[in-house]
């Protein structure tokens, strides 16, 4: 925990780049970006202090006509998306509380949502970065066209690396023409032997669903209509849909057609303005309040279900982004307790490691340091990642202790 | 970096003969000549030896044996690149992965393949035509170029504009690093712990090590096509329909031009009924449900027209869109109708740049006294000038080195990239530090280092090294590859 808490916010990349220069040379402090807080890390460091870059939030270029915009990082989600849908265009990656988060948290973070089925992730939309490094260098790759191969792709190298590199100041994205409109299909069924193989059965659907999402213990979804005992929890597989109107009916009533033979329990379908409750109740699943532990855990897609089973069994309420094999958790309310998170989590574990998954803490009391010791099969990735961070920031300013790099 | 010395080339050539067997290894000089270069022709270096691994085991040894005897060593996949990015500068030993071509998993359930790096690009997709999926990545020499190449370079395609270029479908790799251990970055299961290592491996061109296994993303396929072909009095006109494509929010699954020069090679080569006075023509597919392509495919016709489309015409038939892709994957192939030799660029510009760089490219050819045709991805605005020449004569590859920069300096001017997807290679190196601050390089170096400490694996590919091409100021004198073949 940090003894002596200071904060720093900076108005330009420069300004950011000659604290940071003056950091390594003077005070030497642990540096934690911070974006719009919605994702904070626990930093391992006495002396720290927060590089807040909201202010680094200015439009550098929108040439609408070339689909890509440039942007410092501290920009608001909600300004981008406001910026963009004023061009019809869009960055598809389905973000919660966006009147808080930052470009730069989300693309430090690796954030993503449902639609990453069908849109993929940040990695596939920043095609230009500016960072400093931890000596304050200010550095950047890509650039703004959308194909380009010059150089290494440094911006993969930052998409995901939790502000422990370089702190990310300016970004440019590819962009995507906004939908014409998107549907929901929630189907529920007995049991999630059912969904597993519902699941099976789409991967020769005749429909391109964007979402291919699970959600267990229904009570953790504010429902637009209650129709659902409350006692019993069934799995829901919610499929969604993009594009134009005529091509979403059909594929509402194609998809409808092919799960037929599954005898779901129930099926409602959601269109246009009365899908949208449901992509933002499954945006903000992992902001569940109430839980005090949130989890992302990743396994093979095949696997899906049978993690969904062993986390429902635990008593977590999951979301998975099944055709991903990304699964969210948020432990029960009652836990209250490192241990308990521990042990509720626990039981995930083998079958996570026994098919080279990953699990990571989104989101835990800080207090709960134990917590990010759970997790992680690196398959002999980590002394590179070790190696890389010692290159980059060989004194370990940055974000200490975030990634769980294990002794360096 | 220097090269076995001749007492230590017959100890190397030896020890190399214990880890891959007599039928593994290529070291006399007339052998070696067909390794003398890969697509990219004006720059040449014969490597010492060309060894044939079949597993990574032997990767490893051969990799362990350079360190060993301090030799440079290189991958290289099919040749097909276009950048001199398997250019053995300093020759050294050149690690041919063309017999590790196994496909070793498909998992569709799971969306994955896991396949040797030698495995020809088109091969998996051949494979998968049962399944109703597909790998994305299409490079128009899918028919010769290798996974691992493309994953080297981070090859695009025509069908990248929709679907992505390389490194958007690689979930993992397992590396032979440049000190001989072996690691795995990423795999089947995607958000993995620590760094994207992956998606930094990707397109690194070999200077990070060797990939031996890729896991590749599997794409369903698309239930139908439409394949257009808009035909254009002017280039001008075809690429203001371009941009109001895009501009309407439709993402075609690719959007090709061709020009007056290449239209006419095509026909001789391939008889499509190509209109041969027309001034370009723009190849537009899209693709998805039924349901959906025709109303897309409407609304294209329709801007075409209004963007002075003399007419566009459709594919009527499968066979008649096969046709149409086969004229353009093999453009390269009938420019031998046209000339001897050819260099190909790869500049990027943004897309409402078009106009401009095209406009250029005229001009520059007209200036250099060089004939310049036209094949390329539109929508991506990657240009592929083609400059024919005859590489006999002295002079005229003088002029195309020169063009070639003119035309690159240009993509930059434009707040574009001297290279899209055929990567840096040799070829573009001396234009990294005008794409990039120093600051920037050093980074980039200092991550290499990181990786490649010694620099022995690929050197003098992708960034220049000190005191090297950046001081000198022409682009004929600064090819590393030409310094390297002097």
């Amino acid at each position: 925990m940090s003894d002596l808490q200071s904060v720093f916010q900076p108005n330009t990349q420069a300004e950011l780049a000659q604290f940071v220069t003056d950091n390594a040379a003077n005070t030497k402090r642990s540096l934690q970006p911070i974006g719009g807080g919605t994702a904070r890390c626990e930093v391992n460091a006495d002396n720290v202090c927060e590089v807040q870059l909201d202010l680094l939030n200015r439009v550098i270029d929108f040439p609408a006509r070339d689909m890509t915009i440039t942007v410092e990082a501290g920009i608001r989600i909600a300004e981008l998306n406001r910026i963009l849908t004023s061009e019809n265009q869009r960055l598809p990656i389905d973000i919660p509380q966006a009147e808080q988060a930052t470009l730069g948290g989300v693309i430090a973070t690796n954030w993503s949502g449902s639609r990453r089925f069908g849109c993929g992730t940040m990695r596939d939309y920043v095609i230009g970065i500016s960072a400093i490094d931890a000596s304050g260098q200010r550095f950047s790759a890509g650039g703004r066209v959308v194909k380009n191969v010059a150089g290494y792709d440094l911006c993969k190298l930052l998409v995901g690396s939790r502000g422990t590199l370089a702190i990310i100041s300016q970004v440019t994205l590819k962009l995507r023409p906004m939908a014409e409109t998107s549907a929901v299909v929630a189907l529920t069924f007995d049991s999630l032997s059912q969904v597993d193989a519902v699941l099976s059965r789409l991967l020769t659907s005749a429909t391109r669903p964007m979402m291919l999402d699970v959600l267990g213990r229904v009570g953790a979804l504010a429902r637009p209509n209650e129709g659902m005992g409350k006692s019993v929890h069934p799995p829901v597989l919610i499929v969604g849909f993009e594009g134009a109107s005529r091509e979403i009916d059909w594929q509402i009533e194609t998809l409808l057609a092919e799960c037929r033979p599954f005898e779901p329990r129930a099926t409602e379908s959601f269109a246009g303005a009365a899908a949208e409750p449901l992509w933002n109740t499954l945006r903000d699943f992992s902001m569940d309040s109430k839980s005090s532990v949130t989890f992302k855990a990743s396994l093979p897609p095949s696997r899906t279900c049978v993690l969904l089973h062993l986390a429902i069994e635990a008593g977590i309420a999951v979301q998975a982004h099944a055709g991903n094999g990304i699964v969210i958790g948020n432990l029960s309310e009652r836990v209250s307790t490192a241990d308990q998170a521990i042990a509720a989590i626990k039981p995930l574990g083998e079958l996570i490691r026994s098919c080279g998954g990953h699990l990571t803490v989104l989101r835990a009391p800080n207090e709960w340091s134990a917590l990010h010791v759970v997790a992680d099969s690196w398959a002999g990735s980590l002394a590179w990642t070790q190696r890389l961070k010692r290159q980059l920031d060989p004194r370990n300013l940055l974000n200490p202790g975030v990634m769980a790099f294990g002794p360096a | 970096m220097n090269s076995a010395s001749p007492p230590s080339a017959q100890l190397l050539i030896s020890r190399l003969r214990d880890i891959v067997g007599d039928d593994g290894l290529l070291f006399n000089r007339e052998e070696l000549l067909v390794y003398e270069c890969d697509g990219y022709t004006v720059e040449k270096k014969v490597p010492d030896v060309v060894v044939f691994p079949t597993s990574t085991e032997q990767v490893v040894a051969v990799v362990r044996l350079c360190n060993e005897l301090n030799v440079p060593f290189i991958p290289r996949g099919a040749g097909t690149s276009l950048a001199g990015g398997t250019l053995p500068i300093g020759g050294g030993v050149m690690i041919t992965l063309t017999r590790m071509k196994r496909i070793l998993e498909v998992n569709v359930r799971d969306r994955y393949a896991i396949v040797e790096p030698g495995l020809v690009n088109v091969h998996l997709t051949n494979h998968l035509k049962e399944t109703g999926y597909h790998y994305a990545p299409d490079p128009s020499s899918q028919g010769a170029c290798t996974i691992g190449g493309n994953v080297a370079t981070n090859s695009g395609g025509p069908h990248t504009l929709k679907y992505g270029v390389t490194v958007n479908h690689v979930l993992g790799v397992e590396v032979v690093m440049p000190d001989g251990s072996v690691v795995q970055f990423g795999g089947p299961c995607e958000d993995g712990p620590g760094f994207d290592l992956t998606g930094l491996f990707v397109g690194s061109e070999g200077t990070f090590g060797i990939c031996t296994k890729v896991w590749v993303r599997l794409t369903r396929n698309p239930e139908s096509y439409r394949t257009l072909l808009g035909v254009f009095e002017t280039v001008t006109a075809a690429t203001q329909a371009i941009s109001a494509i895009i501009g309407a929010g439709i993402v075609p699954a690719a959007l090709e031009m061709m020009d007056q020069g290449i239209i006419g090679a095509l026909e001789a080569a391939f008889h499509f009924g190509f209109p041969l006075d027309a001034g370009a023509v723009l190849l537009i597919e899209v693709d998805g449900l039924e349901v959906a392509v025709e109303e897309e495919a409407v609304r294209i016709e329709a801007i075409c027209l209004e963007n002075g489309a003399r007419e566009v015409r459709r594919a009527r038939t499968q066979k008649e869109r096969l046709l149409l892709w086969k004229c353009r994957k093999q453009a390269f192939g009938a420019i031998g109708r046209l000339s001897p030799s050819y260099c190909t660029q790869d500049g990027v510009v943004p897309r409402t740049k078009l106009p401009e760089i095209l406009e250029f490219i005229t001009d520059c050819g007209q200036r250099h006294d060089l004939k310049i045709v036209n094949v390329f991805h539109a929508g991506d605005g990657n240009i592929h000038p083609i400059l024919l020449f005859d590489e006999r004569n002295e002079d005229q590859v003088r002029r195309v080195l020169l063009a070639s920069d003119e035309i690159l300096t240009k993509c930059l001017d434009l707040g574009g990239s001297v290279t899209g997807e055929h990567g840096i290679g040799v070829e573009k190196i001396s234009f990294m530090d005008k794409l990039f601050a120093p600051e920037d390089l050093a980074v980039m170096k200092s991550i290499r280092e990181v990786f490649n400490p010694d620099n022995r694996c690929s050197p003098g590919k992708m960034l220049p090294t000190a005191g090297g091409c950046g001081t000198e100021s022409h682009p004929h004198k600064s090819h590393p590859g030409r310094r390297a073949a002097m």
